[in-house]
């Protein structure tokens, strides 16, 4: 992959390699038409990602894509955290914030938003302005506002993520400026009796709290928020109670970063 | 002749009048092939984690030279962590002399200070003026260098960095660095525009895209050449520019008056709108070190400028890092578009 014979039916295979998942997106068009449908997606571990089925060969990133039981593909496009150490052969690499607003324009046909996207251990915040990025801020340094922290935190309380994603009211108030110490200081609010729905929605609270100062400055109505932290349900009503403004999920928050790398390829095979 | 450490730009006549050698420990840190080890020795001394990587590179740059037996800190101007940084070289037996640049930029305050330099270094204002003539003939040349990277587009964004945040201390040897110059600019001269190189990724028509690096120097001057790399160029190089004095007047206490860096921010951005607009910028990198008080500034930088802005973190010298990366890839497309 990729082949070079075109079929009427295009495949498109877009990559997104995150900080703690690797995200992927097969594809599929009839060429006369626009409208790109979803075949297949797969979200595998990093690690394992690059242990069972990557290797380094020239300088570049090498996918078993045999391996992995992916089929051939008419374009291979791929973003992420990884591309400016290491870039994908065989494929073209986007700009991680690019492919984010490809794909949250896509799935959500709106043209004007603030995207929010909070993943593994990156914070997104960008403004599209008819379908194109015109300011963006990111999370630099620090990682306490990520998806990484809930996986910490809801392990600590003996939570699934889902689980812990149900509780919103009356936080427990948690100030660590870091996601470690954090930690000891949530075991402490344990250990002083608060039940567990209120250390639940403290937690939540938390990410909410770190995110508002950087949306500030970002006008709009409508905020599409992305990532793994967005399927959960407590931390999307406290950004919307926070901001005042409409939150809207689109249908693959988490893949939206490979879904906009498909679309990128089809842009580009057109 | 001694040397004399700097912890940033001071009225340097005053040190060459006195027939003493400056060096400014900034530029001998951050050359350093150690810079790292230097931020980690200062860290196992005891500075925290959390403090300004230039702080710490300072501290034991200067104790590595057994000939800086005396340092001129700046105590106004610039971040409090001086103070603690020149009792911790104290402790350590270097000779300190204190500089403050009045917030206010009075005129007064200001001559008195220098007034007080002069008479702690044992020179005359006669001589102090005698050293700005010489100097001027050397800064001139870096304001060449300057108007040849943004105005003909010959010089590029670390190149233009280096000479001009050299100014400092001039190396601590004025006609060396100036031959240096001529010859730089003999050589730059010839090239071809760099706005006019192979731009191009694929099929697509490619314009420069110029840029504005404000803020302190950065600690990973990588970066001038990633951006190169993305079809971007800086072509003003906020800090560095104000190390040269690009301010032609006879009077040196004017001159440092009408240097930016060390007052109120109102004054910088008043600069950078007008060198933003002669030099047709499309965006602008703001650029922050870790835990430092001009990270506040920001939000200032970002209300008063109507430019594009980008700001960009640094802690240590170690390169940039792909997340940086990510991010100056990110504005650079979005500039493009």
């Amino acid at each position: 992959m990729p082949r070079e014979v075109k079929m009427s039916m295009q495949t498109i295979c877009g990559i997104d390699l995150g900080s703690r998942s690797v995200k992927i997106a097969l594809m599929q068009s009839p060429t006369e038409s626009d409208s790109l449908e979803i075949k297949r997606l797969e979200r595998l571990d990093t690690i394992r990602f690059y242990r069972e089925y990557g290797r380094k060969h020239d300088g570049k990133l090498v996918v078993n894509f045999e391996a992995l039981g992916l089929p051939e593909v008419d374009s291979l496009v791929s973003t992420g955290y990884g591309r400016n150490t290491l870039e994908l052969a065989g494929g073209e690499a986007i700009p991680e914030l690019k492919a984010h607003v490809l794909g949250a324009v896509h799935q959500t046909g709106l043209k004007d938003f603030t995207l929010v996207d909070l993943g593994g251990q990156d914070s997104k915040i960008i403004q599209v302005r008819r379908g194109k990025m015109i300011d963006f801020l990111t999370n630099d340094k620090c990682a306490a506002s990520s998806g990484r922290y809930l996986e910490n935190m809801a392990n600590i309380l003996d939570l699934s993520l889902e689980e812990l994603g149900q509780y919103a009211d009356a936080p427990v108030e948690l100030n660590s400026t870091c996601a470690v110490f954090g930690e000891s200081e949530l075991i402490g609010k344990i250990v002083e009796g608060y039940p567990i729905k209120e250390l639940a929605a403290g937690v939540n609270a938390t990410i909410v709290k770190r995110i508002l100062p950087l949306l500030r400055s970002f006008e709009g109505e409508v905020l599409v928020f992305t990532g793994g932290v967005a399927h959960n349900q407590a931390v999307t009503r406290l950004l919307q109670e926070g901001t005042g403004k409409r939150v809207i999920i689109p249908q693959e928050p988490q893949y939206n970063g490979a879904i906009g790398c498909c679309i990128k390829g089809s842009e580009a095979s057109d | 002749m001694g040397k004399i450490g700097l912890t940033t730009t001071v009225p340097v006549e005053v040190i060459y009048a006195a027939g003493e050698t400056p060096i400014d420990l900034n530029n001998i840190f951050i050359t350093a092939s150690d810079a790292m080890k230097r931020v980690e020795d200062a860290e196992l001394a005891g500075f925290p984690r959390n403090v300004c990587g230039w702080i710490k590179g300072l501290y034991s740059s200067a104790l590595l030279d057994p000939e800086i037996r005396r340092i001129i800190a700046v105590t106004q101007g610039d971040c409090s962590n001086t103070h603690a940084l020149m009792e911790t070289w104290e402790v350590e037996g270097i000779d300190i002399i204190p500089f403050a640049f009045p917030y206010d930029g009075d005129p007064d305050m200001l001559r008195l200070q220098m007034d007080k330099l002069i008479a702690a270094l044992g020179t005359t204002w006669e001589g102090v003026k005698e050293q700005k003539r010489r100097l001027d003939q050397v800064r001139a040349l870096a304001w060449e260098i300057d108007r040849l990277t943004w105005e003909e587009n010959r010089v590029r964004g670390f190149e233009n960095h280096l000479y001009q945040v050299s100014c400092s201390d001039f190396n601590g040897d004025p006609e060396r660095f100036a031959r240096e110059m001529e010859e730089f600019i003999q050589e730059a001269r010839q090239r071809e525009s760099l706005a006019e190189r192979n731009l191009s990724q694929g099929r697509k028509k490619a314009r420069e895209v110029r840029l504005g690096f404000i803020g302190v120097p950065p600690i990973f001057p990588e970066m001038y050449d990633f951006i190169e790399e993305q079809g971007a160029r800086v072509v003003f190089n906020e800090v560095q520019r104000q190390f040269s004095m690009p301010f032609p007047t006879e009077d040196i206490v004017e001159q440092y008056r009408r240097y930016t860096y060390p007052y109120q921010v109102f004054q910088r951005i008043e600069d950078i709108r007008c060198e933003g607009e002669r030099r047709q910028l499309d965006g602008i990198i703001h650029y922050t070190q870790s835990f430092c008080y001009r990270q506040i500034e920001d939000l200032i930088i970002r209300k008063k400028l109507d430019y594009p802005i980008l700001t960009l973190e640094g802690e240590n010298p170690t390169g940039l890092d792909a997340r940086s990366k990510m991010r100056i890839e990110s504005f650079l497309s979005m500039l493009k578009e």
